[in-house]
């Protein structure tokens, strides 16, 4: 009875969805897409709002949310407004799995941006199924060269120049600076993917260091590891060339262990992009003198210069709609990247998809305009934004000024042992109030 | 009346295709006689009135139950337990503080109070005591295919069936409903142990031979002797592995950011140098062990300069620590009750790729595991060369008869809702047991829309800290919910029920909104097409 009954109901239900099937393939795709209304964009962040990662880098969101506050006063994008929602990951794992997942299947964003750390994006695109569900990863902020793999994160757009390629041009600009080349040169890294990715870009360049890298787990450098370390290398004569692989926070212990040594003037100092920015290192309590004169890599204009136009863009903004938040390297990175987000939600068009966003940036993004100095990489090909390097040497105010008086940036990829060459590359001019109007 | 006839036809058919294709035989029997039923029992054991309680013992010495409601609402809902242990303990700190006795007793629902609610809202319950415990999943069909076919001769007014199980209980009601299409009307898999390799010999022993290698190479961990010499190894490892697990905790507790290594471990003075806390969360990513925990989530810190480095470094070494144990004895108490079943050594890890199977874990916890240098010398030290860390190899012929127990194929064919942890520390079963389903409706094996998953997870941030900054641990017995294994709350329990029962009702498996709405009130409860849930690490 009730089996049987069952039965004939399934077979009606099965006829009705089999013709139902037929005629329903024959019409386009109309699933909305997630994140997306007639007048809104959201967009989602995950990174350390809070605890030690959050004291260096918790500005992020803010600086992209003013950026977009300010392209929303101007009509927003195609006249949908954007919206950043921001999660606190505080620089864990496990966390930014959870946050990710929150804002993919809770807050239903269409896209992510800006997302902070390798060990903490990497397990949280898995976690959030990015790639499964098509979800754009824009703008990275990790220099880990795992995530130019395009079949592993299929939607994954890094913005910072891989750390092979900062190893490979930091060994160029040992080897073309007279001052430095003949001396001794030691490399003290983070022990993870960070600092080898280091080692294996100064390895492709061919730098041979006087000794084998002293190599720490993140977060394990204490000051008497560091003073044990500079210890044994102030024997070493000369001016040794000191190349500091890490954190900005592991910067700042190896620099008080050198002045509380009073080794500060015995090394040529060169600090990595993520760990050489001068007002963290500042704040962490590096005496100014301590940083004049130390040697940094970066891609983008000092963010203490007003008088590059990005630069004064940009205050301008965070004056506006980021009260009470002085301007810095963080700052500049978060808007430059919701700068760069506008214009790929633009170049993707009025019908905007997850698809279509990822296919504008792989065809159009190497010619967004951008405050790096150096070029931006996108391609079919190609997920690492920025590639290249240019070197400034620190005064006491934190300025990063071009060594030797001249701007030089230098040019690389991540995995051939093919030198650094020299950029001639022009960035294209800030937009006008800095709003863009690409298509 | 056709629908009793059509039924009583299929359990006299499973039954008889059971009993034959049993990878352990089982003596036939005549059929047993019908139950003895009883107001004052349902009354007394369950606070049921005006409800039957039938009690009796099938034909293989399996008890079983069946409380019938006077006020019938037409389905009965069958139980199917989880795994108990086969064999009786002394008293052991932890796993039997009061000794343990073989248990068959039968079970009509995942605990008295819900059998309680449930009966009060007309259902009737069915479930039995397996006259074989362990990994019982083909007597287990058996015993719960008898118990049918007793319920609905006792009452033919049974009109639908609803079968649900937990943990290896998922695995017999699934199984029930693959290989007797029309027996049950829908089902719900809970927690699903997807088959006895993945959960105890592959999962739970990889977990044992990394404790056993790191931590005290004297654990036996398999090989045991039959007769009491060999019962007498199980209880001596049990003791052993909570020896070192206890010392490995006091070591974290004591210093969390540099531990001492057990005194029982024999691993290299170079190896002592690392953290042990990065041998243990080593052990668990290995091993697949979640890092997250009743009380350590990996994702909180005490206020201070401790906050990150804690939820980065010690949290998923402890959470490890506290999921790993249980992992442990569990794969020391199956593998004896497997070795005794099949008859030889079941695990084999010959040909494991330990650096293989850590992957994208070696970035990701690389300041947990103390960095590259120190994660390539604790792989090297378990690599099959080093003679101080010995594989095992299986004997081949146990390796069969395990082979041959009944595997679930995902053919799913009725209304199926499962409901899983996100962090289950034991069985990670369902993602597994969705993927086959997948790929059952692909290659046109099985019907789309049938299976739901409804997936329980722990809060975002959960472990508290004393103001000194110390983690407050959680009490075994009330984990956080989301954490462990078949962890659910009786609204939980109750909402998976009313989900299976409407389905088993309907004849369709509830739709999203539908489920979306009898969970809206649950916190932890999510159902999202889009979520991928954990699999056991070996299969990644």
């Amino acid at each position: 009875m009730i089996r049987n009954t069952r039965m004939k109901r399934f077979s009606i239900v099965s006829a009705v969805a089999t013709v139902g099937a037929l005629v329903f393939s024959t019409l386009p795709a109309q699933a909305a897409t997630p994140g997306v209304s007639a007048k809104e964009i959201k967009l989602g962040y995950s990174g350390p709002l809070t605890g030690s990662a959050g004291l260096v880098y918790g500005k992020l969101p803010g600086a992209m949310k003013a950026y977009f506050d300010h392209i929303n006063a101007n009509g927003g994008v195609y006249g949908r407004k954007i919206k950043l929602v921001s999660r606190d990951d505080k620089y864990l794992p496990t966390l930014a799995a959870t946050q990710t997942t929150n804002l993919v299947l809770n807050d239903k964003v269409f896209a992510l941006v800006g997302a902070l750390g390798t060990a903490t994006h990497s397990k949280a695109y898995t976690a959030a199924q990015l790639a499964k569900n098509n979800v754009p990863d824009l703008f990275v902020n990790t220099g880990f060269s795992g995530f130019a793999n395009k079949a592993k994160y299929p939607t994954t757009f890094t913005i910072l120049p891989s750390y092979a390629m900062e190893a490979k041009i930091m060994a160029k600009f040992i080897k073309d600076t007279p001052t430095l080349a003949p001396q001794a040169s030691f490399l003290i890294a983070q022990d993870d993917e960070f600092g080898v990715d280091g080692v294996n870009g100064f390895a492709l360049a061919g730098h041979k260091f006087t000794a084998a890298p002293t190599l720490y787990p993140q977060g394990a450098l204490t000051p008497a590891l560091a003073e044990g370390a500079l210890t044994k290398l102030s024997a070493v004569p000369g001016k040794p060339v000191l190349v500091l692989f890490g954190t900005t926070d592991s910067t700042a212990t190896i620099l008080k262990a050198a002045e509380k040594l009073s080794l500060t003037t015995k090394f040529n100092w060169i600090a990595g992009s993520v760990g050489g920015d001068a007002n963290t290192l500042l704040a962490l309590g590096v005496k100014p003198s301590t940083i004049n004169g130390a040697l940094a890599a970066s891609f983008f204009p000092d963010a203490k210069d007003a008088t590059d136009p990005y630069v004064s863009e940009f205050m301008k903004i965070n004056s506006k709609y980021n009260k009470g938040v002085s301007f810095d390297n963080v700052v500049l990175q978060g808007m430059n990247s919701a700068m760069l987000t506008v214009q790929a939600l633009r170049a993707a068009g009025k019908n905007l998809t997850r698809a279509g966003l990822i296919s504008a940036i792989e065809s159009k993004g190497a010619d967004f305009a951008s405050a790096g100095l150096v070029p931006l990489n996108y391609s079919g090909t190609s997920r690492v934004g920025y590639n290249g390097y240019w070197f400034g040497q620190l005064n006491e105010k934190g300025e990063l000024k071009p060594f030797g008086g001249k701007l030089t940036v230098y040019t690389t990829d991540s995995s051939s042992n093919s030198a650094p060459t020299a950029s001639s590359y022009e960035r294209k001019p800030v937009p006008k109030n800095g709003v863009p109007t690409n298509s | 009346m056709k629908n009793i006839n059509l039924r009583k036809s299929l359990v006299a058919l499973s039954t008889t295709a059971l009993i034959a294709g049993l990878a352990v035989a089982i003596p036939t029997a005549a059929r047993a006689d019908g139950p003895t039923c009883s107001e004052v029992a349902a009354a007394t054991k369950y606070s049921a009135r005006n409800t039957q309680l039938c009690t009796g013992v099938d034909q293989f010495g399996a008890k079983y139950e069946i409380a019938m409601p006077k006020k019938f609402n037409g389905t009965l809902i069958v139980w199917s337990h989880g795994i108990r242990k086969n064999t009786n303990l002394p008293k052991i700190p932890v796993v039997a503080p009061n000794g343990y006795v073989v248990d068959n007793s039968p079970e009509i629902a995942p605990a008295p109070a819900i059998a309680t609610a449930l009966l009060k809202q007309g259902f009737a319950l069915a479930g039995s005591g397996v006259q074989t415990q362990g990994w019982n999943q083909e007597e287990q069909v058996l015993a719960t295919t008898i118990v049918i076919d007793q319920a609905i001769t006792k009452f033919p007014q049974i009109d639908r069936i609803a079968a649900w199980g937990a943990s290896l209980g998922a695995l017999s009601t699934q199984l029930l409903a693959e290989n007797n299409p029309g027996l049950v009307d829908a089902v719900a898999p809970l927690c699903l142990s997807d088959s006895v390799e993945a959960n105890a010999i592959t999962y739970a022993s990889d977990a044992l031979w990394l404790t056993k290698t790191l931590f005290d190479p004297s654990i036996k961990g398999n090989g045991y002797a039959s007769g009491s010499t060999g019962y007498a190894q199980m209880v001596t490892d049990i003791g052993k592995v909570l020896t070192v697990f206890g010392a490995l905790s006091a070591s974290i507790q004591k210093n969390p950011l540099a531990p001492t290594w057990p005194e029982t471990s024999t691993v290299p003075a170079t190896l002592k140098g690392i953290p042990v806390r990065s041998a243990v969360l080593l052990m668990g990513l290995l091993a697949g062990v979640p890092t997250q925990s009743r009380t350590f989530d990996s994702s909180s810190g005490p206020k201070g300069p401790l906050e990150t480095s804690f939820g980065l470094v010690i949290s998923p070494s402890l959470a490890v620590l506290e999921n790993a144990a249980e992992a442990a004895i569990l794969a020391v108490v199956a593998t004896y009750d497997l070795e005794l079943r099949a008859g030889g050594v079941v695990y084999d890890n010959t040909q494991t790729n330990w650096a293989t199977r850590l992957g994208d874990d070696s970035d990701v916890y690389a300041a947990g595991l103390t960095g590259k240098t120190a994660i390539a010398g604790m792989l090297a030290y378990l690599s099959p060369l080093n003679p101080a860390a010995p594989r095992v190899k299986a004997d081949p012929s146990a390796v069969a008869r395990v082979a041959a127990y009944a595997k679930i194929q995902g053919n799913v064919t009725v209304p199926t809702i499962t409901l899983a942890g996100t962090a289950d520390h034991i069985a990670q079963g369902t993602q597994y047991f969705i993927d086959q389903y997948n790929a059952s409706v692909a290659s046109g094996k099985a019907k789309p829309g049938l299976l739901v998953n409804i997936w329980n997870k722990p809060p975002d941030q959960y472990t508290k800290f004393t103001d000194a900054g110390s983690p407050i641990p959680v009490d075994a017995s009330a984990p956080t919910n989301g954490t462990q294994h078949c962890n659910f709350t009786g609204s939980q329990w109750l909402t998976i029920a009313k989900l299976l029962t409407d389905s088993a009702k309907s004849g369709k498996a509830p739709s999203s909104k539908v489920v979306k709405a009898a969970i809206a009130k649950d916190k932890n409860l999510f159902t999202d097409p889009n979520y991928r849930g954990q699999v056991h690490k070996y299969r990644q």
